[in-house]
């Protein structure tokens, strides 16, 4: 599977990431040897193989008792960060 | 005084019988961090005040007779991805060059409680994306034994830290092998433990169900110490195992008698490099001389593992990074729309690797290709996680080489994203299987740059591994 130019655009605009007209090309090909790569996963059939999103070794349930206990707040990370101003969102049509 | 060629029961030793002020090693330490480190530039930043500070405490209290923790006052590095409150967190990324965490990782938290002095955040690859701690926004760490070679990534500043003796301890994070590739080109000892037994709580993100903290040292031992103190249930990480963390440093001179060992057949092949290759068999023989035995085995699946890691780490991180956003985190790039101004502080925080890496999970995630690249790599991983599980009926423990090859030229890979990608092909199986693996020591190359040994235990099987790889260190393994 080759990736273009606009495939990297798109992407690009789904991720929220500014891409530089001249860093186009290079991630294109770039990325389309990466996908033609991993493309070798075709050659297994893996239709009737379950997913695995994740190796689960925890044996309890995560769930916790609900109890009171001291915990960073957000009063204490307003302490070392400046929250959360934003631009302006909304605007006049 | 160089930490180079002392242990922390040593130094704890020598605290113990007054020989030695922990205000003595920490002053020194740091003068040893400023004649070395900028060559090797393992830190990114420094706490030498509050280090200072905390050795006087204990002096205070050595003086006073109290009873010691385990690691009292032993120097420790951490890798720049983990937070403590109060110390700039940057994860070798420009897009939180200015962020300091208001709360401190459960690992490190542990590690002092312990009694371990911070002495400093160690360099990585941006978001521990890498193999040579050459994609880091500030600056690359280089080898100690080899300057114009790379110390391997992405915990390359803890490694090269620990190698250089500016720390006893280091913690590294391991995602695809990002503990043990750089214990295995520094010459040290690096374990990634089985998913879940370090709470991840403060380790920053990369790709959710591979990351795992893990030691780093000179010795198996030290290790042991470190992993059992950070080992454990920890109810702000809800993936962290609730089971009972094993007396690992007891059980180290456990007998390895009978031990089977497998060799997969499939770690032998075409790139794996000659004297690796060679110094790998004398491990192996140094393990049949102890009484154990050695297994071909099968891990058929291992040729699909970059593929499926490839896609499943950057998948979760193309989600995880979506945070930085300049809202909540570090830098800000201002403009005057709220979609311009997220774009903008992308551009400029992120690096070019991570760019490639979200891009790639994005495209994986993407309407259209979910169920092509995404889904399919998660059963990929199926199969690779049964790979292990019947290996594991057989043997009790895997022996690989740890890298195909030692540590490569600065600059050698950087061009080449797949290549770099590639070096990793023996490192990423353990992650996606959840499994745990320890890189130890084994000899040098004929440029006397070091050469790593693998060895992979079951699921919290850490004890046996532990166990298996000082038994090694013990028969002069490390200088085979």
């Amino acid at each position: 599977m080759k990736i273009s130019e606009a495939d990297v655009e798109y992407v690009a605009k789904l991720a929220v990431l500014e891409v530089a007209d001249d860093e186009k090309k290079e991630l294109a090909e770039q990325l389309s040897r990466i996908v033609e790569y991993v493309d070798k996963l075709n050659e297994l059939d893996v239709s009737r193989i379950e997913p695995t999103p994740q190796v689960v070794t925890s044996v309890k349930h995560a769930v916790r008792d609900d109890r009171v206990a001291p915990r960073t707040g957000s009063s204490e990370a307003a302490r070392t960060v400046k929250l959360f101003k934003v631009p302006k969102v909304i605007t006049e049509r | 005084m160089n930490l180079q060629n002392i242990t922390a029961d040593k130094l704890v030793g020598l605290y113990k019988n007054r020989d030695l002020t922990a205000t003595e090693v920490i002053t020194s330490l740091y003068e040893d961090i400023e004649r070395t480190d900028k060559d090797v530039h393992a830190f990114l930043s420094i706490c030498r005040e509050r280090a200072l500070e905390e050795a006087r405490r204990l002096d205070a209290r050595i003086a006073s007779g109290e009873p010691l923790e385990p690691l009292a006052g032993v120097p420790v590095a951490i890798k720049d991805n983990m937070t403590i409150r109060d110390m700039t967190t940057t994860c070798g990324s420009r897009i939180l060059e200015n962020y300091v965490p208001p709360y401190t990782a459960t690992a490190v938290e542990r590690l002092r409680s312990a009694g371990a002095i911070v002495v400093g955040k160690t360099n990585c690859d941006e978001f521990a994306m890498g193999s040579s701690t050459e994609n880091s926004g500030f600056f690359v760490t280089r080898n100690p034994h080899n300057l114009d070679r790379v110390p391997g990534g992405s915990s390359g500043g803890s490694a090269a830290s620990v190698a250089s003796g500016t720390s006893v301890i280091a913690l590294g994070s391991d995602t695809g092998g990002s503990v043990r590739t750089p214990a295995s080109f520094c010459g040290v000892v690096g374990i990634k433990p089985t998913y879940g037994r370090i709470s991840r709580y403060g380790l920053v993100a990369f790709a959710s169900s591979l990351d795992q903290i893990g030691p780093i040292a000179k010795s198996v031992r030290e290790c042991a110490q470190a992993l059992e103190v950070i080992s454990g249930f920890d109810h702000f990480d809800s993936t962290s195992a609730d089971i009972s963390v094993p007396e690992f440093v007891k059980d180290l001179d456990r007998p390895i008698k009978g031990i089977r060992i497998g060799v997969p057949k499939e770690y032998f092949v075409a790139g794996l490099d000659a004297e690796v290759r060679a110094k790998t068999e004398a491990g192996m023989r140094i393990y049949e001389d102890l009484g154990c035995t050695l297994h071909e085995i099968s891990l058929p699946h291992t040729e699909y593992a970059i593929a499926t890691y490839y896609l499943i780490a950057t998948a979760e991180a193309s989600s995880n990074l979506a945070r930085y956003d300049g809202v909540r985190y570090g830098l800000r790039v201002d403009n005057s729309s709220l979609q311009d101004m997220y774009r903008r502080t992308r551009h400029s925080g992120f690096g070019q690797e991570v760019k490639r890496r979200i891009l790639l999970g994005t495209y994986a995630l993407s309407a259209g290709y979910y169920d092509e690249y995404y889904l399919k790599a998660l059963k990929v991983r199926t199969l690779i996680l049964r790979d292990f599980q019947k290996a594991f009926e057989q043997v009790d423990i895997i022996l690989t080489p740890t890298s195909p090859t030692v540590a490569f030229k600065i600059g050698e890979k950087t061009g080449d994203p797949l290549s770099m990608y590639l070096s990793d092909i023996f490192t990423i199986t353990q992650p996606l299987a959840g499994i745990p693996a320890i890189s130890v020591p084994c000899g040098k190359n004929s440029e006397n740059l070091p050469i790593g040994l693998q060895l992979m235990g079951n699921h919290f099987e850490e004890a046996l591994l532990l166990s298996v790889a000082h038994h090694f260190e013990k028969a002069g393994g490390f200088t085979v």
